[in-house]
């Protein structure tokens, strides 16, 4: 079971499960009501391709957190699931 | 309600009948469960709870009953050490 502490999360790196560096944690989204932990926001990195990603501002990537795999060094998700 | 994570940090915490508590330091996310577990509580009210041998203060998700300018938790009778009735 993981359980990390929200503060440790800012500005990891977030990589999918066929090794591809993403980008940048900036920020979670959470639902106060469910407690449920809803996306998480990143800073795309230069190199990777959004296309196909939902967007925000055009700017962030917004990948819900159904895609997470794991959390230790690096935030693994799922490179299917992180599409919209 | 849906918001970022970092709204919460520096709300303050006080109990439903008005105690304070502490403000918002971190939350420990539960991963597996992708639900938030817990609020750890920075510059806690040592009146109200005892610090002593702690490394720290944790409320469990479970027991906030609100959470908009301020976070209100559920009064524990006997979680803590004033809140038995005065007289």
């Amino acid at each position: 079971m993981t359980r990390v502490f929200a503060r440790s999360l800012s500005r990891k790196k977030i990589m999918s499960n066929d090794g591809k560096l993403i980008g940048t944690l900036k920020n979670i989204r959470v639902d106060f009501d469910s407690g449920q932990v809803v996306e998480l926001i990143v800073h795309p990195d230069q190199t990777f391709v959004t296309e196909g990603y939902n967007m925000e501002d055009d700017k962030l990537l917004v990948i819900p957190f159904e895609a997470v795999k794991d959390i230790k060094d690096y935030i693994v998700v799922d490179r299917y699931l992180a599409r919209k | 309600m849906q918001t970022q994570i970092t709204e919460l940090f520096g709300l303050l915490i006080y109990t439903e009948k008005g105690m304070f508590v502490g403000e918002v330091e971190d939350v420990v996310i539960d991963v597996d469960n992708k639900k938030m577990d817990a609020i750890v509580v920075g510059k806690v009210n040592d009146q109200l709870v005892d610090l002593k041998n702690f490394k720290g203060l944790k409320i469990p998700y479970r027991i906030i009953s609100a959470i908009d300018d301020i976070v209100l938790i559920r009064h524990l009778p006997g979680a803590f050490s004033q809140s038995a009735p005065m007289e």
